[in-house]
């Protein structure tokens, strides 16, 4: 009777999860190209994926060792090490799914108010986060299996065990994230309300991997040029390869089965890892979502700052920027969006620039540096401004307090704007300098690309701010934090993008022509990326401040 | 009486409607407010106490009516009408990333109240509302009846003429409640108005000089509670109440 009454219990929570997912269609508001974009986007990647996956497996399932090409050993190696991987980031996201679905989730504390079994609730929130990872894996499943798939000769388990793996994925990371999750809990209280600490360690471990991650395209660059890539996958480079797949497990079970190599061992493994690591994450997690229940009913949320003072009176806009600052620097994952990629930005494009000036050299014969230092600055002026696509959501329901207040629109929606225009500025100038002083850029070009990426910078920042003030969508959370990228952020993804696009490859097709037909017109680079910038800017300002008086005085919009 | 005071609020032929073709939330609610007095807005759940306060704090537009904030007109003077005004919201809508005291220096700049008279409002209301040293804490931190507090706390740092709260004693204990009504009653005797709206027909009997009724979004009826008192000594409001309720 009881597991017949849990099971409805179960049944009833999943059909609530589901009905809340649904009724983000039925929304009023509901954008539906911020999703609309999302979903191209989302495909963009995966084909992006397919095609350069498919052309890597040619190149290197066709890879030789002591003169003998061996398709199937390097299909297992290239399938463990891909699987690590993305194992490793399902993990992560599965971390993120339980923080966000078991530990914190709002509804908790309505639940332990209500007739529900520890256990009904437990499973229920499990499942939803099988389903988050399942879709995902899904995906990632199909883009890796389907390309390899008809890129190498596979066995005929491999298909079976494909659909098999979207299965089977989830669990795996949800095994392992429930190992990690202790730690990762441990790590949060140790950082919490330690804004200054996690803001710096944060910022510097993404220095750290884009930092890494440029090492990686430097080196795809040095084999691109030197047209080594057949000849970098040497005896030794395999062997280095081999002994690294050879310990990366649960991928190399994965690998060992779809490769038909070992069939009993793979499937011995994986069933064995996934049984227990199921078992320790039943364990872990019902351990920490008793606890954090309970926390969260006693409420042992608690920071103080030292000292009680009534601070000197300052001025209205003033009052609200620092009001602004203080949401998102308190917010860690506000911060680490926000300001920490605006403070990585500047390496970023460095980075970038250093690699790519000498490719475009190399493969076109032109030097385009100042036209390449436009189009990097444009595409991650986009990316780090992409976070203004929350100006207006973040507030939540204290978006209705400010309208209360005694403060106009302009200085609502301007201390908003300036706040992101200052962020971006700096990171502006410290790109701008870093491009002048390593000898990449001259200063005056230095100054142009800041000058223009200012301007770029400005109209994401007025568009992202209005799009998000007309399509607002509050959070219902209790801390009001928003958890999900929005439409809103994919617009601007794919604003910047074309922007950059557009605008770069004129500029490029423009410095090709100049150098190719000796037209000596050089100075139209300067012309046109000045013309573009002022043109965006008048109509990013118009856009943001179209009937806005109107707007701002009849919003009502946020969902809630 | 109330013909030879300041007229501090005035609502006039109020409408609003959430949908465009929709029924109206409030239909053709007017009313006036006069410095000094202290009038309670009541009625069942769904009957426009919300919506009114929420129009004429300027948080939501509406369709036809005027409302004046001691002679500012909350759409055509927004910010003068709003100055003139505290407000507290239903759901104690707080900054949460912000310490108390940070919540109420915000709120002293947004209002430009000098800093001297500052900290001198800040002890008077730190009496009242004892929040102690989790002033210094976020407020994200605060129970339910600590954010109500602090919001009631910052609401007053500019002395508004007009102090519109919504619901204001959900969540307060005993003692808190206690204190607040007391402070409400000061504050009224030193010529400023409060409007508030609450389903605690005690508390509202108790300290309103006058109550208006909506139901269904209609104002049916307009209280003057002394003058009630005054020719029926035994009069019973919680059955006058309900008699408009059905």
């Amino acid at each position: 009777m009881k597991g017949e009454a849990d099971f409805r219990v179960i049944a009833a929570l999943l059909k609530k999860s589901g009905q809340e997912r649904r009724s983000m269609f039925k929304e009023k508001n509901f954008d539906f190209l911020g999703f609309f974009l999302r979903l191209v986007l989302t495909a963009a990647i995966v084909v992006l994926f397919v095609v350069f996956f498919g052309r890597f497996c040619d190149v290197y399932l066709a890879v030789k060792t002591a003169g003998k090409p061996d398709p199937v050993t390097r299909g297992g190696e290239l399938l463990t090490i891909l699987y690590a991987i993305v194992i490793l980031g399902m993990t992560v996201g599965c971390l993120g799914l339980f923080e966000k679905q078991i530990f914190k989730a709002d509804d908790n504390r309505l639940y332990s108010a209500l007739p529900i079994g520890a256990n009904a609730l437990f499973t229920a929130k499990l499942i939803s986060v099988y389903a988050g990872q399942f879709a995902v894996s899904t995906v990632i499943v199909l883009a890796i299996n389907i390309t390899y798939g008809l890129h190498a000769g596979v066995t005929g388990v491999f298909w079976p065990t494909t659909a098999a793996l979207c299965f089977l994925l989830p669990l795996i990371s949800i095994a392992l994230a429930s190992l990690a999750i202790g730690p990762y809990q441990l790590l949060k209280r140790f950082f919490k309300e330690q804004f200054v600490v996690l803001f710096v360690v944060a910022t510097a471990l993404l220095g750290v991997f884009f930092w890494f991650y440029s090492i990686i395209l430097g080196a795809v660059k040095d084999l691109l040029l030197g047209d080594s890539l057949r000849y970098f996958f040497n005896d030794r480079v395999i062997g280095r390869i081999a002994t690294v797949a050879s310990l990366l497990y649960p991928g190399r079970w994965i690998a060992d089965i779809l490769t038909g190599v070992d069939l009993l061992k793979g499937w011995l493994g994986l069933v064995l890892f996934v049984v227990v690591g199921l078992a320790i994450a039943i364990f872990m997690i019902r351990f920490i979502l008793t606890r954090s229940l309970q926390e969260r009913n006693e409420g042992t949320d608690y920071f103080r700052r030292k000292g009680k003072k009534v601070k000197a009176p300052k001025s209205t806009f003033y009052a609200l920027m620092k009001r602004e600052f203080l949401l998102i620097f308190r917010t860690p994952s506000y911060a680490f969006s926000y300001f920490s990629v605006a403070l990585i930005m500047p390496l970023m494009v460095y980075f970038c620039m250093d690699i790519a000036s000498s490719l475009v050299m190399d493969l076109v014969g032109i030097k385009c540096d100042l036209e390449l230092a436009l189009f990097l600055t444009m595409l991650f002026g986009a990316l780090t401004n992409v976070f203004c696509g929350t100006n207006i959501s973040r507030d939540g329901e204290n978006f209705y307090v400010l309208k209360a207040m005694p403060v106009g629109y302009k200085e609502v929606m301007f201390s908003k704007v300036t706040l992101c225009a200052i962020v971006m500025e700096l990171s502006q100038v410290a790109s701008a300098v870093l491009l002048a002083a390593s000898g990449l850029l001259a200063w005056y070009d230095a100054l142009f690309v800041l000058a223009v990426g200012s301007a770029f910078g400005l109209v994401y920042i007025c568009v992202a701010t209005r799009y998000d003030f007309d399509h607002a969508h509050f959070s219902s959370e209790e801390n009001g934090e928003i958890h999900e990228s929005g439409g809103t952020m994919s617009v601007i993804v794919v604003l910047g993008m074309a922007i950059s696009f557009v605008t770069g490859g004129l500029l490029f097709l423009l410095r090709i022509l100049d150098q190719l037909r000796q037209l000596g017109v050089g100075y139209l680079t300067y012309i046109l990326a000045a013309a573009c910038a002022s043109l965006a800017v008048a109509g990013a300002l118009f856009y943001l401040l179209f009937r806005l008086r109107r707007k701002y005085y009849e919003f009502t919009g946020g969902g809630l | 009486m109330s013909e030879t005071k300041e007229e501090i609020l005035k609502v006039e032929g109020l409408c609003k409607r959430y949908a465009k073709k929709g029924d109206w939330a409030i239909a053709d609610i007017s009313f006036s407010c006069y410095a000094g007095e202290m009038v309670g807005l009541l009625g069942h759940n769904g009957a426009g106490k919300s919506t009114t306060l929420k129009c004429l704090e300027g948080m939501i537009p509406y369709e036809k009516g005027e409302i004046l904030i001691c002679g500012n007109d909350i759409r055509k003077k927004p910010i003068a009408a709003k100055r003139n005004m505290g407000f507290v919201t239903d759901n104690h809508a707080a900054f949460l990333k912000m310490t108390g005291i940070q919540f109420i220096n915000f709120y002293a700049d947004i209002y430009h109240v000098p800093a001297e008279v500052r900290q001198k409002r800040l002890e008077k209301l730190e009496e009242v509302f004892c929040l102690g040293d989790a002033i210094q804490n976020l407020i994200s931190s605060y129970s339910h009846g600590m954010r109500q507090k602090i919001c009631m706390m910052a609401s007053l740092i500019h002395r508004p003429k007009l102090w519109v709260l919504d619901e204001p004693m959900t969540g307060l204990d005993p003692r808190t409640q206690d204190a607040v009504q007391k402070f409400m009653r000061s504050y009224v005797k030193g010529g400023n108005t409060i409007l508030f709206s609450s389903h605690t027909l005690g508390v509202v009997a108790k300290l309103c000089d006058r109550i208006f009724l909506l139901r269904k979004g209609q104002q049916v009826d307009s209280i003057n509670v002394k003058e009630k008192y005054a020719e029926d000594p035994n009069f019973n409001f919680e059955e006058y109440f309900f008699k408009y309720e059905g």
